[in-house]
């Protein structure tokens, strides 16, 4: 290190890493197509696999051949049910919320629920054969009638999914604060509305991916996997195999996003692996786009019925919601997850002591719900910020003044709401950051003389706050959680004074490994680029509680970094101070260098204590033991909440229901920022996803359970020439119960923008009087709005 | 995603490719930019037995003025050349702004002219600028050379009057009167999306001002482009008013008879029919050049 760091100058003790916009280090590789996907990894003898689905959103399988595909040339092997072993477990979910079970397998056995379960899986040697043979595999099938809409599998009478179940509810959920009803009767205004957000899916660019390798003699399993959670994998693998965890390894190369959708176990990873086993060769299986949008956990999709209530000068006093989610055909992996949280979030920013919710988990006959960024935040989100906005309007109020009038102040945190303790939060500084960017007051007088030209411009907000570095550990396995929510460590320093940073979080294009190495650099004075961070393989990196999810990567992740950090700071110093002799008070280190402070000759480097900690335990200090490698643990206290504003201007063609964005500005605070240019990514990316939320994004099915969105030419996911240049403000308010002061920010940006553009092109629509209900809102349905409203209906509302 | 067996066939003439399209039979197919036909493959939703590749053949791809100021071009002309070709921007001005809503760059680097029209399908834009361009198709076959309208050539969704061993070959465009205002204007969800309705306008003024010559197609609103066959009637000895283009839009939106899909109902296709359309022929009278420019509110 001294010779690449210089030497004999005054280090600069200041060398602050930690906020800085460094660029992020695997750019290089990923932007010039070297970056090594689970589609560039092959082993030798590696054959492919190819999945039999169902074509039925609901039928019986009478019965099942597989042996005609065996006789074209080259398929080395094929998989139904009945090759199963007899003792395989039924795909686990980790969040258990409910007695009811929704048990699956590998392949399906006697039934299918949903148009794309995975009923029988091929071997041969090339992808192209496997499906040749796919076609070969005859199934007698009985269908059976399917549901495909959440309001209908409710209905009495409704073709049921699990036959040992009354109805279709899979769960339910309940919880209240205050005194709901008489918040109601008292109120000035109450607002009432029936809300549908549609389905989406997370839809990476790299579908999933799985390649499984046994050894025959130890009989043990090597997975790749282009998954999120590494551990929970191998463990999930081991419960379904019955086989012991250290005989699993399970490994995850890059990953060309993920979104949430690869923080569930799916079947293919248990048939791939059971394949390989049976064919006794490696197999390698990649989810093709056109599976992808069957196989591949779906999201979002809600009917909410919610009642916001309030005072004549904008207070809000009650909020309530009956919440159905639409499930699909199994429980996943998650559960219901997504939909609790939606039920928990319904007083999102705002004081609101009286609130109720009631929740119902559906079962229909389609792609099993799961996880995708924001989980069910942004559900709760569009619900509350569109009833806010209807108080106000209800109320001639300013849309930015009534939400500013119901924050939790400052001082009320940390906060107790519906379910959760929000740790921190300064909302109006944020908001007024906010209307500062957007320049609100030209923005109204530019809409106002746009009125007057026959031209429809609207400004929209969401304010939102996002759940961020979930844990504690017992709080989630009170909660049916089946994992921690603790993050575990190893710092290592290598003897030429070099630092590797394992930790069991997986990179799939977010770029925490950056952060955790600038937040590492700058707790040991090394420069970020003599830091490594390995990820991705059970048998090196240390466990993790919960996966990579829920955005605790910088803030659970990187607390154990900076936890493990500091204790092998303390040991570097302790060991400097003995071959310096000089008191471990009296030492700077940084740049890779230690110095007694005020006297530059007396230095050494990083690697001198790199030797001694290794190869010269004869410098070390009496007693010390050799190595230089900490391992820790952070279990964070409770949850960390960042925050922020969506502002959206849209101008909307009256004539076609098209909608353009004239300006949109996010204004936020995610606590303390590793790297401020990964921050802006992770917002840049959250807010297009949301947008393609708002406009665009949807998975309808027909009311036989036939997916109607199955490529690229039906769901529509935004481009970058589809989306506004985004202009973003940062407010920092450290969180103070997360070491460092981080919040999480991977889900901050998805979450708002439904809402803040729903709202926007109401407000441009105003003299219309007309109203969304229903994400998306595509041209069409805004242009029935409008053609509904009737161009005579220019109301006494105009603001 | 991995397409069923085929025979690959790479001819290096025109004479070869209809050949080998003979020998295949029914199950042959030509294959072009592939923009549409590879995808279709790797579905399996089409399993030729052979693919002819017409990437290959010089011939397809030769750009050349006919009749004076009109031009011609070879099936297998880029829709990016299209988009950018100084010659064809010159002459078929309307081609270009057309041909620069499809798709993406990458798109339009590999996709054809002939294979747009070719594939028919009914919200593409390349079919419904030819038809108001009125230009004639060059097809041939085993029994010899046609030349069809694109009136003859569309004659449903994804279908065309095109005989099995038949190859289209040129595309003609005639030469437009000097001054000749045009424009491509359409819907979509997303820039590069198929139009939820498109429409293509050329229209002239005389020494007066009046107009003389007007022509429009759209794309999304039915099996074909519509050709708007009434609108010389309406337009023509007429000065440009706002009225009278309006009446244009509620006979677009009256006459089309558009399909409904998972991005727009028929009904939200037939009343955007008339804006889309009204649009586009406010902008080609704007765009047209004469010593009354057209005053269109």
């Amino acid at each position: 290190m001294g010779g690449r760091s210089g030497s004999g100058a005054e280090v600069d003790a200041g060398a602050i890493w930690v906020g800085q916009r460094l660029k992020r280090r695997e750019d290089p590789e990923l932007l010039t197509g070297k970056g090594r996907f689970i589609g560039d990894l092959t082993r030798p003898g590696m054959v492919h696999a190819a999945f039999l689905r169902s074509p039925h959103a609901h039928a019986k399988i009478l019965s099942i051949d597989a042996r005609p595909a065996l006789e074209i040339p080259r398929v080395v092997g094929v998989l139904t049910s009945h090759d199963l072993p007899p003792n395989l477990g039924a795909q686990p979910v980790t969040h258990v919320f409910t007695d009811r079970n929704t048990p699956n397998y590998a392949l399906a056995r006697d039934r299918v629920r949903y148009v794309g379960e995975p009923v029988a899986v091929v071997a041969a040697e090339s992808p192209y054969i496997a499906e040749d043979a796919l076609d070969r595999i005859r199934v007698e099938w009985e269908p059976l009638p399917a549901v495909s809409d959440v309001e209908a599998a409710l209905r009495p009478g409704a073709a049921r999914l699990y036959d040992d179940w009354p109805d279709n509810v899979a769960g339910t959920f309940r919880a209240e604060m205050g005194d709901v009803d008489g918040a109601l009767a008292q109120a000035d205004v109450v607002v009432t509305e029936r809300f549908r957000i549609q389905r989406q899916f997370a839809c990476p660019l790299e579908p999933r991916g799985v390649l499984a390798e046994w050894d025959p003699h130890r009989g043990e399993l090597v997975l790749w996997s282009s998954s999120q959670i590494l551990h929970i994998a191998r463990d999930c693998l081991a419960e379904v195999l019955k086989i012991p965890e250290h005989r699993i390894r399970v490994l995850v190369p890059r990953v060309g996003g993920a979104f949430g959708c690869k923080f569930h176990f799916y079947a293919e990873e248990v048939a791939v692996a059971l394949l390989a086993r049976t064919v006794g060769r490696p197999v390698r299986w990649l989810e093709d786009r056109l599976e992808s949008f069957v196989a591949t956990v779906h999201a979002r999709e809600q009917v909410v019925h919610a009642t916001m209530a309030a005072r004549r000068d904008g207070t809000i006093t009650a909020v309530t919601a009956q919440i159905d989610g639409d499930m699909g055909a199994h429980l996943h992996t998650v559960s219901y997850g997504p939909v609790w949280l939606t039920s928990v979030m319904i007083t999102n920013v705002y004081q609101i002591p009286n609130a109720r919710v009631h929740t119902r988990a559906v079962v229909t006959n389609k792609t099993p719900l799961g996880s995708y960024r924001g989980w069910g935040q942004p559900q709760a989100n569009f619900v509350v910020e569109r009833l806010v906005d209807r108080v106000a309007h209800e109320l001639q109020q300013d849309p930015a003044e009534i939400r500013r009038r119901n924050f939790i102040p400052p001082e009320r945190f940390p906060y107790k709401s519906l379910h959760h303790t929000f740790d921190s939060g300064r909302y109006a500084a944020c908001l007024d950051l906010g209307l500062e960017r957007l320049d609100y007051r030209g923005w109204r007088a530019r809409q106002a003389q746009a009125r007057r030209e026959g031209r429809y411009i609207g400004i929209g907000f969401s304010f939102y706050v996002e759940n961020t570095a979930l844990g504690p550990s017992r709080m989630l396995n009170a909660g049916g959680v089946k994992q921690g929510g603790y993050d575990i460590a190893r710092v290592r320093m290598e003897p030429g004074g070099e630092v590797t940073v394992y930790t069991g979080l997986c990179e799939m294009g977010q770029g925490f490994t950056n952060g955790m190495a600038q937040m590492c650099a700058q707790t040991l004075g090394v420069h970020p680029d003599h830091v490594t961070i390995v990820t991705g393989d059970t048998q090196s990196c240390p466990y993790t509680g919960y996966g990579t999810g829920a955005s605790r990567s910088a803030a659970v992740g990187g607390a154990a970094v900076m936890k493990s950090s500091q204790r092998l700071r303390e040991k570097i110093s302790a060991i400097a101070a003995h071959m310096l002799e000089a008191s471990a008070d009296d030492l700077v280190m940084a740049a890779g260098h230690i110095q007694v402070k005020g006297a530059p000759t007396r230095a050494i480097t990083m690697a001198d204590v790199g030797r001694a900690g290794y190869l010269r335990p004869i410098e070390l200090p009496p007693g010390m033991d050799p190595g230089l490698e900490v391992i820790e643990v952070f279990d964070p206290p409770q949850m960390a909440w960042p925050y922020g504003v969506n502002i959206a201007v849209v101008e909307v063609d009256a004539q076609t229901g098209e909608v353009k964005f004239l300006d949109y500005v996010v204004a936020h605070d995610s606590g303390t920022v590793l790297n401020p240019m990964i921050v802006d990514g992770q917002i840049h990316g959250g807010v297009a996803q949301g947008i393609g939320a708002a406009l665009l994004e949807d998975l309808p099915y027909d009311e036989n359970g036939q997916p109607l969105a199955r490529t690229f030419m039906d769901y529509l996911i935004p481009t970058a020439a589809d989306l506004p240049r985004f202009r973003l403000g940062h407010t920092v308010t450290p969180s103070p119960i997360i070491p460092g002061g981080m919040k999480g920010v991977g889900e901050a940006g998805i979450i708002g923008p439904p809402a803040a553009i729903v709202n926007a092109v109401e407000d441009a629509l105003r003299p219309f009087g007309v109203k969304f209900t229903e994400t998306p809102i595509t041209p069409e349905r805004i242009l029935a709005a409008v053609d509904g409203a009737g161009i005579g209906a220019v109301s006494s509302q105009r603001r | 995603m991995k397409p069923a067996p085929f025979e690959y066939h790479a001819p290096a003439t025109l004479g070869e490719a209809l050949r080998l399209l003979s020998e295949a039979g029914d199950d042959g197919k030509l294959l072009a930019g592939g923009q549409s036909l590879v995808p279709l493959l790797n579905m399996r939703v089409l399993r030729p037995s052979a693919l002819i590749d017409l990437n290959g053949v010089p011939e397809l791809r030769v750009v050349k003025t006919s009749d004076g100021n009109g031009l011609s071009l070879g099936a297998m002309v880029r829709q990016r050349t299209l988009e950018r070709d100084p010659l064809i921007r010159e002459r078929v001005p309307l081609l270009s702004e057309a041909a620069a809503l499809i798709g993406h760059m990458q798109i339009r680097t590999r996709g054809t002219l002939g294979g747009s029209l070719v594939h028919a399908d009914p919200a593409a834009e390349l079919p419904a600028a030819v038809t108001a361009l009125s230009a004639r198709l060059t097809v041939r076959g085993p029994s010899g050379v046609r030349t069809l309208s694109s009136e003859e050539f569309f004659i449903g969704p994804l279908t065309t009057a095109l005989a099995p061993g038949e190859v289209l070959v040129d595309v003609l465009f005639p030469p437009l009167p000097p001054g000749t205002g045009w424009a491509f204007v359409e819907l979509t969800r997303r820039h590069g999306d198929f139009a939820i309705v498109g429409a293509a306008a050329l229209a002239h003024l005389d020494g007066a001002g009046r107009v003389d010559f007007a022509s429009m197609a759209l794309c999304g609103t039915g099996g074909t482009p519509y050709a708007s066959p009434w609108l010389g009637d309406v337009l023509h000895g007429e000065r440009p008013r706002a009225e009278l283009i309006q009446e244009v839009g509620r006979r677009l939106s009256e006459s089309v008879e558009p399909d409904g899909d998972i991005h727009a109902s028929a009904g939200y296709r037939r009343k955007v029919a008339g804006v889309i359309g009204t649009r586009a022929l406010a902008l080609a009278l704007d765009r047209a050049q004469g010593p009354h420019r057209a005053e269109v509110a």
